[in-house]
């Protein structure tokens, strides 16, 4: 043993030396590099540095052990078999090593940056494993490259998986990249206030890689693919305005119509109907022609007004009729008084009037309204609006005609809320000014659109 | 006998929608819901035939199929129990019938027989005329919400008749009329809901101008001419020989061409000599052009309304008269009587023209024949106005107020 050690000595100090001075001058270098690097993170500030360091400066000492290793072996009096394993071993150590130290990183990275990210983050995870598939992947390639197994049905297979995969998800790809040009362009943010082409509308609820999620007026969730919502028209109002501190719930009303059985053939028997009639009637025959006559006719007159002049055939008492302004009456009593205090008036002048022909009389009909409630809350004046353009007019017309006088509010309930819930007394005073009987419920409905457009553009 | 023919029903709903708008629709379905768990079951006398049947053939698929149970039996009866029935029927139009005891007591044991026979399973039982009105007196036994649906004109009923039939209607909930002159004084609410028509039926849905030329091609028509159109049956009371006055007096000083349209009613046998007579005081006029249309001919009717230039409804009586709002709804100028439900259907000079007289008719077809823009106004005028009530889906929504107003007794109610 001795003696072969006397006689081979040089062969085994060399590569030991040398294995030494690599492994010291890689050491001295790791210093040097790392010193320098520190110094360019000072300067730049980046936030990654951390991350760096922690995931290579071990990995570094023991590639420069390897690289030490490797030309140790290489100066060696090692068969040329041996001199070729060692290197294939020491070259494999080196890509797993390198190929764990890749995957750390890019996960670190990842992590870091996606986090960030102004675009709609896709799922973290699916990211990483991607990532570290990948890199194993092309790691594993290598090794075999390394020990001479063949790689090429590898590749070709992986090839066909992507292909396969490209093909699966080919409509995500527009959607993913969709998702990006729209958070980066701005054009569209959670809480902007949008309308489709469709002609759906409602805020932004949240955009995801895949899809952007519109909160509509209704409270329904509409989910568009970000590749479609990009090529289309979408109008962008912007942010909610200032918020009611009570949202305003939108009610309908239909109607049923009852018959009382009482009729009148000339006016002292319509009078004296009139006298014992409830609210109901009155109301029925003061305001169902505006509502079966909506589209027609601004300024519709009451049955009465109209029985007297086409069937009794007496204009001037029809016009009297006629001009009773609704509008000006708070409770349905007052209107009564002023109907009968009208027909009394006349009576006491004309006592000869006509009586109606068979089949033409007069029918007492009572008013029975259903009042129902309807998905639309608005919040803010942008809701109220659009949703304003959208409700039928049974929703109209019992927010302005029904609770001013029936429900004897006084004044119309879009009023009450603009003024009481977004403290807008001007607007609200301007909407309560309108007369709605001098318009058709659609020419209304355009009316105060407009009057809350100018307000808040 | 349960009918179930409503289950094979064409249009669904939805079908309504780009008609009516959605909101009408989301009411329903609102109204609808509100009546979830709830059978109403409806009990008339045929199953085929006749305007009861046609409008259930339709309301009872639709309610359906916005979740409301609705169901639909028919009453057995002999052949003269039905002829007991008709008499009644003419006698509450105020026609003079001879009618025994002997009548009322088979309409009473025909009554008594289906008592025993039928299921009454509804939370809701909905009685359509006279017929198995007296059904009622199940009530005392069984409970539940009952309701009677008058469809005929009683404004002037024999008053033998209706006295026995004004017994079993104050036992009911409520009572619905047609209209506000067919109502009576009854100690029971009474609720006015009109007819309607379906838009997409083949009587009211858009036509081809090809399927329209083909109609007038059978019938040998050319529109050369302004076309006058009267539909009806060949009945005094739809006054076909004032309707061809009028169209002489008109075409005095506008050129235009007539067309009565109609069939002859089976249990009518003048009807055959109002034909004859027509045909008899338009011979030799090659512009009056009189045509007998067989039962079904709903294409055919549809066809010639589409191609009218004005449609005219002369009657001298008339129920409800839903020919005026078929008209209207294809936006068509009517000029019309101011008789039964038509001031229902016409405001005069918005949605259309009323007369009174034969003169008054001419007059008016001269109007609207000289003065285009203002027809087609009040056509436009008269299509808007049944879209707003004369509709199907107004009628549903009618039907859904009413079932629920039955638990509601005051004026405003909120669901």
């Amino acid at each position: 043993m001795v003696d072969w050690l006397v006689q081979n000595w040089l062969s085994i100090a060399v590569p030991l030396l040398v294995f030494l001075a690599f492994f010291m001058a890689a050491v001295w270098l790791r210093g040097v590099a790392y010193d320098a690097f520190d110094r360019w993170v000072a300067k730049a500030r980046w936030e990654g540095s951390q991350l760096f360091v922690d995931s290579t400066r071990r990995p570094f000492l023991y590639w420069c052990l390897m690289l030490g290793a490797y030309i140790a072996v290489q100066v060696s009096v090692l068969s040329p078999e041996a001199k070729a394993l060692a290197g294939r071993v020491l070259g494999s150590l080196f890509v797993i090593s390198l190929s764990w130290v890749i995957a750390r990183l890019s996960e670190g990275m990842l992590k870091l940056y996606l986090a960030k990210l102004k675009a709609p983050p896709p799922p973290t995870a699916l990211v990483i494993n991607i990532v570290r598939v990948t890199i194993a992947v092309v790691g594993v390639l290598i090794l075999l490259d390394i020990w001479g197994a063949p790689t090429t049905p590898i590749i070709l297979v992986l090839a066909a998986a992507i292909v396969f995969l490209a093909l699966a998800f080919r409509d995500m790809v527009p959607d993913f990249f969709s998702g990006f040009q729209l958070a980066q362009g701005e054009h569209i943010k959670v809480g902007d206030f949008i309308k489709l082409e469709s002609g759906d509308q409602g805020y932004v609820a949240e955009i995801t890689w895949r899809n952007t999620r519109i909160k509509t007026l209704d409270g329904n969730l509409i989910l568009i693919p970000n590749s479609r919502l990009i090529q289309s028209t979408v109008v962008n109002y912007g942010y909610p305005l200032k918020k009611a501190s009570e949202p305003f719930r939108f009610q309908a009303r239909l109607h049923l119509k009852e018959l009382t059985g009482l009729r009148a053939s000339n006016l002292p028997e319509l009078v004296d109907i009139l006298r014992r009639a409830p609210d109901s009637v009155i109301y029925y025959h003061t305001h169902h022609f505006l509502e079966e006559h909506q589209y027609l006719t601004p300024e519709p007159a009451n049955d009465f007004a109209l029985w007297v002049g086409d069937v009794l055939g007496d204009e001037v008492l029809s016009e009297k009729l006629a001009s009773i302004d609704t509008f000006e009456f708070v409770t349905i009593g007052a209107l009564k008084r002023r109907i009968i205090d009208v027909i009394d008036e006349y009576l006491a002048e004309k006592t000869d009037g006509r009586t109606a022909p068979e089949g033409r009389e007069f029918h007492f009909i009572r008013s029975i309204s259903v009042v129902l409630p309807t998905s639309y809350v608005a919040h803010d004046f942008r809701e109220f609006v659009e949703i304003l353009r959208k409700i039928s007019i049974d929703s109209l017309y019992f927010h302005i005609f029904e609770a001013k006088l029936r429900l004897q509010k006084g004044v119309n309930d879009f009023s009450i809320w603009i003024e009481d819930c977004l403290e807008e007394g001007d607007l609200a005073a301007k909407i309560a000014r309108l007369d709605p009987y001098t318009y058709t419920l659609e020419a209304l409905r355009s009316t105060i659109i407009q009057l809350i457009e100018k307000r808040i553009k | 006998m349960e009918i179930e023919l409503f289950r094979q029903s064409k249009a669904t709903i939805g079908d309504y929608e780009p008609i009516v708008g959605r909101s009408t629709i989301e009411e329903l379905r609102v109204l609808a819901d509100k009546l979830s768990g709830k059978i109403i079951q409806n009990i008339n006398s045929t199953a085929t035939g006749g305007g009861v049947a046609e409008i259930l053939e339709h309301l009872v698929p639709l309610l359906n199929q916005l979740g409301v149970d609705t169901r639909w039996q028919v009453m057995q009866g002999s052949d003269e129990f039905f002829e007991v029935t008709k008499k009644f029927h003419n006698a509450l139009h105020g026609k003079s019938e001879s009618i025994s005891d002997e009548d009322f007591s088979l309409f009473l044991e025909v009554s008594r027989r289906n008592l025993n026979e039928l299921s009454f399973f509804g939370d809701l039982i909905f009685i359509h005329d006279p017929q198995p009105v007296a059904l009622i007196s199940k009530k005392k036994e069984i409970g539940r919400r009952w309701l009677w649906r008058c469809h005929i004109d009683a404004s002037n009923p024999d008053k033998r008749v209706w006295d026995f039939l004004r017994g079993f209607v104050v036992d009911y909930d409520a009572a619905v009329f047609s209209a506000p002159n067919f109502a009576q004084r009854l100690p029971i609410r009474q609720f006015l809901i009109s007819p309607s028509i379906d838009p997409l039926s083949d009587k009211n849905k858009e036509l081809s101008s090809k399927t329209i030329d083909s109609v007038l091609a059978k019938y040998g028509l050319t529109l050369d001419k302004p076309m006058i159109v009267q539909v009806s049956r060949f009945d005094r009371l739809k006054d076909p020989l004032g309707v061809i006055r009028a169209f002489e007096m008109a075409k005095k000083s506008v050129e235009c061409q007539l067309v009565l349209a109609g069939g002859t009613a089976a249990d009518d046998p003048e009807s055959e000599v109002v034909l004859d007579e027509v045909r008899e005081r338009a011979e030799g006029s090659k512009d009056i052009h009189v045509l007998l249309i067989p039962p079904g001919s709903d294409i055919e009717i549809n066809a010639l309304q589409r191609a009218a230039t004005v449609v005219l409804q002369k009657s001298l009586k008339e129920g409800f008269g839903l020919t005026i709002s078929e008209a209207l709804w294809k936006g068509k100028p009517v000029v019309a009587s101011a008789v039964g439900g038509i001031p229902l259907q016409i405001h005069n000079k918005l949605t259309g023209l009323l007369c009174h007289t034969v003169e008054g008719a001419a007059y008016a077809l001269r109007q609207l024949l000289s003065n285009p823009q203002y027809a087609r106004q009040l056509g436009e005028n008269g299509r808007e106005h049944v879209k707003q009530n004369f509709l199907i889906t107004r009628h549903i929504k009618d039907y859904l107020l009413l079932f629920l107003s039955l638990e509601h007794p005051e004026d405003v109610f909120y669901l």
